[in-house]
């Protein structure tokens, strides 16, 4: 892709990164999934926050997951919301249930399986998908379909 | 309410809302102020309280003479009008203030961001949304009715019925922006926008200001309008305002909302006559019958197709229309309908006969609220 058609694709939206959030980010950039956990009682914490919900702790540090989980819901977007999406639309969103915990949810994108194909509960693990030279999302595929 | 005066609804009003009407907040939320005190026969200096969601209730008060207030609320991101309308009942109930006005005041806004403006946490917690699409309301309503329909009995052609349903007593409701006929077949023809979610399981944005007025019973008996008791409240949050995020997204706040508002009260479901319950999108109305227990846990759908909503079913629901015809009031329609409905006669062709009991309820997931009205 030449230097000039990335200046014609529009920016995503914008984000506000801050020291709380950058590890997180910083991870994906390198192609790891890491997420808040607490220290003192072990809790996996996402969105991340400054502190800890079950024991009070603030000291919180990221850790990487093993990057497998569930299909707990999904629905398949079919309008465009912003211009960075418009040649995506339709694409999947849905809320994982990570395997590191009970209730441990992230919201992402499942790619690499088409919408009818979808099921409640299906493995998936996660990958890497570039959105520009400086943002890297973590999305998840049909597990074993790395390989 | 238990512990504290008896509170009473006595005064109703909206701004004219539309689409895109060109008004400012100001404007409908000093059109919605003065309707209310004409409905209830009060003057400005009448109102020693006020609080709303959208502007501000020292700004709003001044503009409309109700200076000085002793009680002022500016209440943010929270389950909708349900949450000005709580804390105006009970700033009245502990005496606070005497009579208080509660106000949503709400123009049409494309973007969550905009909905929920002033909430600290959300720019930060968008950026675990938007670099994924995920953008609007509308998306993480698919997540929850794709798992309603996984985990329930309900069918698409269920929501349909849902939506031609509501647009039956719309078509009854002269203030209703929507109210043109509509079948099964156009609820299934009308485009997905986050599959299964369809454009008409959604509210219906608008320019809009709504105002209720709280006072206490002695003085409601002096008031125009019959007046219409708050027999309980209750409030609910259980997470943070990231929907997508919710450990079960079929079983919500609501539960838990209503279990505090029993609590407060020896009326039962069983002695509902109407229901006004929020449907910013369908989904939620279904969780709101589910919780109240009107039907079996995953049984709302069926509810529904059955007619159990219907002005002759076992609850009528959402008799104005709701908010997917109504217009976005943001949860005041529900608290209007309910108190017309209770005062007798003033909700025309959709009247309940003899209705001495409503709850109206509105939001869902991390956060909600309801309330218990009596007509005596
Ligand atoms: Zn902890």
């Amino acid at each position: 892709m030449t230097q000039q058609a990335d200046l014609a694709r529009p920016a995503p939206p914008e984000m506000v990164i801050d020291a709380l959030s950058a590890p997180f980010w910083a991870a994906a950039r390198e192609r790891r999934l890491e997420l808040q956990r607490c220290q003192d009682c072990g809790l996996f914490i996402h969105l991340p926050r400054p502190v800890c919900r079950r024991c009070g702790s603030f000291r919180l540090a990221f850790e990487p997951v093993s990057g497998r989980g569930s299909v707990y819901s999904y629905t398949e977007t079919r309008r465009v919301f912003h211009p960075f999406f418009a040649d995506r639309v339709p694409y999947l969103l849905a809320s994982i249930e990570l395997a590191e915990q009970a209730d441990l949810r992230i919201l992402s994108n499942l790619v690499g399986i088409a919408e009818p194909d979808v099921r409640f509960g299906m493995a998936v693990e996660v990958t890497f998908e570039d959105l520009s030279p400086d943002l890297t999302i973590p999305v998840f595929v049909p597990a074993g379909s790395l390989a | 309410m238990r512990g504290g005066r008896r509170v009473a609804i006595v005064g109703v009003g909206y701004s004219d809302a539309g689409r895109r009407t060109g008004l400012s907040e100001r404007h409908h939320a000093a059109q919605a102020a003065r309707a209310a005190l004409a409905d209830a026969g009060l003057e400005s200096a009448d109102i020693d309280g006020l609080t709303t969601w959208g502007g501000n209730p020292i700004d709003f008060a001044h503009m409309l003479g109700f200076s000085p207030l002793r009680w002022h609320l500016d209440v943010g991101i929270s389950p909708a009008f349900i949450s000005p309308a709580i804390h105006a009942a009970h700033a009245v109930a502990s005496g606070q203030a005497d009579t208080v006005v509660a106000m949503r005041v709400i123009l049409q806004q494309p973007s969550r961001a905009n909905l929920w403006a002033g909430g600290t946490g959300m720019a930060f917690d968008a950026q675990f949304q938007h670099p994924f699409g995920d953008l609007m309301p509308a998306q993480w309503a698919g997540l929850l009715t794709n798992r309603y329909l996984h985990e329930s009995d309900a069918t698409e052609e269920d929501f349909a019925n849902f939506a031609v349903t509501q647009r039956g007593y719309a078509a009854k409701n002269p203030e209703a922006l929507m109210r043109e006929p509509m079948t099964v077949e156009d609820y299934l023809a009308a485009p997905y926008i986050s599959k299964p979610l369809r454009l008409l399981d959604c509210d219906y944005p608008c320019d809009s200001g709504a105002a209720v007025i709280f006072t206490t019973e002695e003085r409601a008996r002096d008031l125009r309008q019959k007046p219409v008791f708050v027999e309980a409240t209750g409030l609910s949050a259980n997470h943070d305002m990231t929907f997508e995020l919710l450990p079960d997204m079929v079983r919500t706040s609501p539960v838990h909302c209503l279990q505090q508002l029993w609590s407060h009260t020896d009326l039962t479901a069983a002695d509902l006559d109407c229901a006004q319950l929020y449907d910013g999108f369908s989904v939620i109305t279904l969780q709101w019958l589910e919780a109240l227990g009107v039907c079996e846990p995953g049984q709302a759908g069926p509810f529904v197709s059955s007619g159990g909503t219907s002005l002759t079913g076992a609850l009528p629901t959402n008799t104005d229309g709701g908010a997917c015809n109504v217009g976005r009031r943001h949860g005041a329609n529900f608290c209007i309908e309910a108190t017309r409905q209770l005062r007798g006669g003033q909700s025309g062709e959709r009247q309940v006969a003899d209705a001495e009991v409503a709850l109206w309820a509105n939001a869902v997931g991390p956060f909600s609220g309801a309330m218990l009205l009596t007509g005596a």
